[in-house]
């Protein structure tokens, strides 16, 4: 299975785990609906129409209300811990929660007695607990915007918030250099989509390509963008293909929905996903070239 | 969902609160416990003592509405700090984007953008702490100063540079409708 572990703003939604449907524009999960906006939701969305496409099993997702105060995510991460090696997912991608050093290591002990290793991906505030524990490399995959790519080049900071000034203030041309300055400090795990004007896919060190086109400036200011490109590529890996091809796909898949969405600042990120599978019948088997491999159903668990 | 065998991870916060005496670090903790908070009395390291010889270590990331919740409680304290010693001061300085009929305003990790004309708020992007999904929904589709405060609303460091982010909006804007 794959599974996505998040927190939703909705105050009262219990500790809840299911398998994902779609209920029109909202998400259905376990009796509970979920309107599909920036954060995790955003991110299930985008993996739940891409499984859709792909013919694969559902996102299964573990999620609870919280608005800020923590409680809901420490409930989240406990009941991980608890759980994950009975789940025993093939990929397991963590989101929105309030970070949480300990619970990040605990939960990477806990990792250890799955029968095989998830892949395991980590945006958001999973990825800064990650990155502030110190455990950066027990992480398969981040997926940081430019400020977050700045906050692992800072050895010292523990969330983006104190990042030093000289950092904060590099433009994309210098993404190598904050790329160079995370490894070298262990604080990156080890595939990096750094999301940003120029996407840069970089594997233990390594810049293996980037992506620049289509070119859609609007979709930085649209909340939810990042977390689109998190749960597609999630789902490509749940696929079977490669982390750095999956990534790759999913820059791309955004940036073409970007366009054909004519997105302005103001658009939503429902009318992005909703291009998804415009993209993929259009795009998908060109830009993968092993689209022979993505064997519809090979997720099934 | 019941849990079992629940066992909590000793604590790992980041951030430390200083106070002037043993009295205001004692209070301090009482209140941040009765509201939920996890905290642990500390020495502070040499280097960042300001007054007493007790601190609060706290999650360095819930600094917002633990400095509220102190304010609010009257309860006394010097200054919050991460622990670690090379780290920097939050990052105070913002960027600024021109999307036309639209501008970006950047803080740190957060974004607000906002229509030029109307000064509604169109969107709100980037984060990762619970409350910028709330703040999100909250914000979007209200005029920049009639919107909520994340420095009201939110807890987190997130919704901290939030209000960074719509504070430059205020001013840029102008208040012309």
């Amino acid at each position: 299975m794959m599974l996505i572990v998040g927190t939703i703003p909705i105050k009262d939604l219990p500790l809840t785990m299911g398998k994902v449907n779609s209920a029109g524009d909202s998400l259905l999960i376990d009796g509970h609906r979920i309107p599909c906006t920036q954060g995790t939701a955003a991110m299930i969305t985008a993996a739940l129409v891409a499984t859709e496409y792909l013919k694969l099993d559902a996102p299964h997702v573990l999620i609870v209300g919280d608005t800020g105060k923590g409680n809901g995510s420490r409930e989240m991460y406990e009941y991980l811990i608890q759980s994950v090696a009975k789940l025993s997912p093939q990929v397991l991608a963590l989101h929105y929660c309030l970070p949480d050093m300990a619970l990040t290591r605990s939960l990477c002990e806990a990792l250890k007695s799955c029968n095989k290793r998830p892949t395991i991906i980590a945006d958001a505030a999973s990825m800064y607990a990650a990155k502030a524990a110190g455990l950066a490399q027990s992480f398969d995959i981040f997926t940081p915007d430019a400020t977050e790519m700045a906050f692992l080049a800072d050895p010292d900071a523990t969330h983006p918030a104190y990042i030093a000034r000289h950092l904060f203030d590099t433009d994309v041309t210098q993404t190598p250099k904050l790329v160079a300055a995370a490894y070298a400090k262990k604080n990156a795990a080890k595939l990096l989509l750094v999301k940003g004007a120029t996407d840069y896919i970089v594997e233990n060190g390594n810049i293996l390509t980037t992506v620049s086109e289509p070119n859609v400036p609007a979709l930085e200011p649209i909340g939810g963008t990042g977390d689109t490109i998190t749960g597609l590529l999630a789902t490509f890996v749940y696929a079977g293909l490669e982390p750095k091809e999956a990534a790759v796909i999913a820059a791309r898949t955004n940036r073409m929905a970007g366009k054909l969405a004519r997105a302005t600042p103001a658009t939503r990120v429902r009318q992005i996903i909703d291009q998804f599978p415009s993209v993929f019948k259009e795009y998908l088997c060109q830009w993968s070239n092993v689209c022979i491999n993505l064997k519809p159903g090979r997720g099934n668990s | 969902m019941p849990l079992f065998g629940k066992k909590r991870p000793s604590f790992e916060g980041g951030g430390l609160v200083l106070f002037m005496d043993v009295h205001d670090a004692m209070r301090a903790e009482k209140v941040l416990k009765a509201a939920d908070y996890a905290v642990k009395l500390v020495a502070p390291p040499p280097e960042l003592r300001r007054g007493c010889d007790l601190a609060l270590e706290i999650n360095l990331v819930e600094q917002p509405g633990i400095e509220r919740l102190l304010t609010e409680k009257e309860a006394g304290y010097v200054s919050v700090l991460p622990i670690k010693p090379g780290a920097s001061g939050l990052l105070e300085i913002v960027k600024v984007t021109d999307f036309g009929d639209w501008l970006m305003v950047k803080s740190a990790n957060m974004k607000l953008s906002f229509e030029k004309k109307s000064g509604i708020i169109v969107n709100t992007s980037g984060g990762g702490c619970p409350d910028i999904p709330y703040l999100h929904a909250e914000m979007i589709g209200k005029r920049l100063d009639e919107a909520p405060r994340p420095r009201d609303l939110g807890f987190t460091l997130c919704a901290l540079m939030l209000d960074r982010a719509l504070e430059e909006c205020l001013a840029l804007w102008g208040g012309k409708p």
